[in-house]
């Protein structure tokens, strides 16, 4: 009896491998239905991969003001809720551009075999330019938690490890004398998530980005004890390509030439900054206003702060550099890549040559 | 006199089920063969499908360096607190339950109204009330195991034959007597079921609640790997979870064969 059960089981164990071998293979290896590229009319669709924030919104501002058509490309958004899925979705074929957060994913999707490109900056910490703050609970600052080497021994919640939030404290910790194992990180998968753990006081800090840190503070149980930005600036967040874009040239130079167009319209309009004090330029309003219509929050919490970026969408290398360098270091990932296999700075450099000033 | 001999095929040969015990090793091996030819031919990027190869190279770099050792014991001690406890209120409230007629009126309904409640779904709630520390962990794991063993446990005790039962009392026994040397034996059986149960439930709650919040364990192993698409490392994860079931699976059913040992003699 238990041996004729134990066939069954196995029969119906090795019909499963069996199957999760081709569904596996067919979910990550099956080019995407017939791309329709090569219709007149849908020439040059590129799926997009983003999340609803207001880091998005050159990407958004592209697509609203008809940058990308000029072009002769249409970008198709897909929207995520992390950076790190957007990466694997990138690798697996199932998207043609990523505009996210750089995450360990990313470096490690690269690492593991599979081609995919940081061709351009879409956002930076910068000092002056809120993004991601540090957020304490409320009790926690009023027990006397104000500095940075106040968190030693503390619980710091991140949405996941390997994020950027992880990577930001790390090095934040490390330019105060502290180490990352000089705290504890708390993983907790989703931004809600994150909030509602420092709402519960189940962490003492964490790192969100806007408009979280705002809402925190307006609803009394939290405190923004620094902007992550002010502490330590870095490349957090690039448009990456597939491999398939990258080795269509002309297409993929179309899309950045959209892409430069939008960066340039968005720095102006919503960067400029005279003696420290921000300078809107004259479409500051039109930029809030297609933000906030495509990352569906209220135009007051857009106007809290847009990220810096290069006007040109041009990237910080050396950093990319020094984030594989620290993920190695701290054991997120095997080993650094060599910077050519996974930066591509060609895209933009054609693209801003190919466009007046 | 001669002897006709006539020769009849046996028309129930189908239903004879043979043992094929080197089909089911090759079957295993089969599927891992395969499984190694599809990722080394580059039909399916090792990204998405690690090679056995490179599941086990990396497995054993991990119980060489130790982690896998931290991830295993942290799991298994969490496992152990939440199993214990689950198993042992389980099998109390399941006899208490089966026997005292007070007792099943105020339980099962009780029961009854708990038991279809998915225990991931308490999760978040355990998170609320016990922290994110270990506490919540065992807790949920309790819970699982929990249930399968009080409702085996109950009809285990109800399974009794009250002929035994009346014939111990005659012969003098009392009611802790009867339940100790009656009731709990001829239910044995249905606990060692139910056990069989709760470890599986136990490992599925186990992995749910190390992905929250926790910096140890397999399930913790498997989260980490998947976020930072370490995929081979998440295949070991996987991998070791399959052995932690065949393992309490055998566990479980040796202690069976050595406590009901006239069931098997």
């Amino acid at each position: 009896m238990s041996s004729t059960r134990l066939r069954g089981l196995g029969l119906l164990a090795l019909a499963f491998a069996a199957g999760l071998v081709v569904a596996l293979a067919a979910g990550a290896q099956t080019k995407p239905a017939p791309h329709p590229a090569l219709s007149p009319e849908g020439r040059g669709r590129i799926k997009v991969g983003v999340l609803k924030l207001t880091s998005s919104a050159p990407i958004f501002v592209g697509v609203e003001k008809g940058f990308f058509k000029e072009f002769g490309v249409e970008p198709e958004l897909v929207y995520f809720q992390a950076a790190a899925p957007i990466a694997t979705a990138l690798a697996a074929g199932q998207l043609d551009v990523g505009a996210t957060g750089l995450t360990a994913a990313l470096y490690n999707i690269v690492l593991g075999g599979e081609k995919l490109w940081i061709v351009a900056d879409k956002g930076r910490e910068w000092p002056g330019y809120p993004l991601v703050a540090i957020v304490v609970q409320k009790e926690a600052w009023e027990n006397g938690l104000r500095s940075i080497k106040d968190l030693k021994g503390k619980r710091i919640g991140v949405t996941q490890l390997g994020s950027t939030f992880h990577y930001h404290i790390g090095n934040i910790l490390e330019k105060e004398g502290l180490h990352l194992s000089d705290v504890k990180i708390v993983p907790l998968q989703a931004m809600p998530a994150t909030v509602e753990a420092l709402k519960g006081k189940q962490v003492d800090a964490i790192l969100v980005p806007q408009p979280f840190p705002g809402a925190a503070e307006a609803q009394g149980f939290g405190k923004i004890l620094a902007w992550a930005g002010d502490l330590y600036p870095w490349q957090i967040a690039t448009v990456f390509y597939s491999d398939k874009l990258a080795t269509d040239r002309a297409r993929a130079v179309a899309f950045m030439k959209g892409y430069v167009k939008a960066s340039r319209y968005y720095f102006d309009a919503a960067l400029m900054q005279t003696d420290g004090h921000a300078a809107h330029g004259a479409n500051y309003d039109e930029v809030v206003a297609i933000t906030a219509k495509y990352t569906g929050a209220r135009p007051e919490i857009i106007k809290l702060g847009f990220p810096f970026q290069d006007r040109n969408g041009r990237l910080l290398v050396t950093d990319i550099e020094r984030q594989m360098s620290w993920w190695v270091a701290n054991g997120f990932m095997k080993k650094t890549l060599p910077l050519k296999a996974v930066v591509d700075t060609s895209f933009v450099e054609e693209a801003v040559r190919g466009l007046d000033r | 006199m001669a002897v006709e001999r006539l020769v009849v095929a046996d028309r129930t040969a189908f239903l004879r089920r043979p043992d094929y015990r080197t089909v089911r090793v090759l079957a295993l091996l089969g599927v891992v063969v395969l499984w190694e030819l599809v990722t080394r031919t580059g039909w399916v990027s090792s990204l998405f499908l690690p090679a056995p190869s490179g599941v086990l190279a990396e497995g054993l770099d991990m119980a060489r360096s130790g982690q896998l050792l931290v991830h295993l014991v942290t799991s298994l001690e969490r496992l152990a607190w939440g199993f214990g406890v689950g198993a042992v209120t389980g099998v109390g409230v399941g006899v208490a339950v089966g026997f005292f007629a007070l007792a099943d009126a105020v339980v099962q309904p009780i029961i009854a109204a708990t038991f279809p409640i998915p225990k991931i779904a308490l999760l978040p709630l355990l998170i609320l009330w016990l922290g994110i520390g270990e506490a919540s962990k065992v807790a949920v794991v309790a819970l699982g195991v929990f249930f399968p063993m009080a409702i085996n446990t109950y009809a285990g005790v109800r399974q009794a034959d009250p002929l035994l039962i009346r014939a111990a009392v005659s012969f003098g026994a009392g009611r802790w007597s009867v339940i100790r040397k009656v009731v709990l034996p001829s239910a044995l059986p249905m606990i060692f079921a139910g056990l069989k149960l709760g470890a599986g439930t136990a490992l599925l709650l186990l992995v749910a609640a190390e992905q929250i919040a926790a910096d140890a364990g397999i399930g913790f192993l498997i989260l980490q790997s998947g976020n930072l698409m370490e995929t081979t490392r998440l295949m070991v994860g996987i991998v070791v979870l399959s052995l932690l079931g065949v393992a309490s699976y055998w566990a479980i059913g040796a202690l069976e064969r050595a406590v009901i040992r006239w069931r098997h003699t």
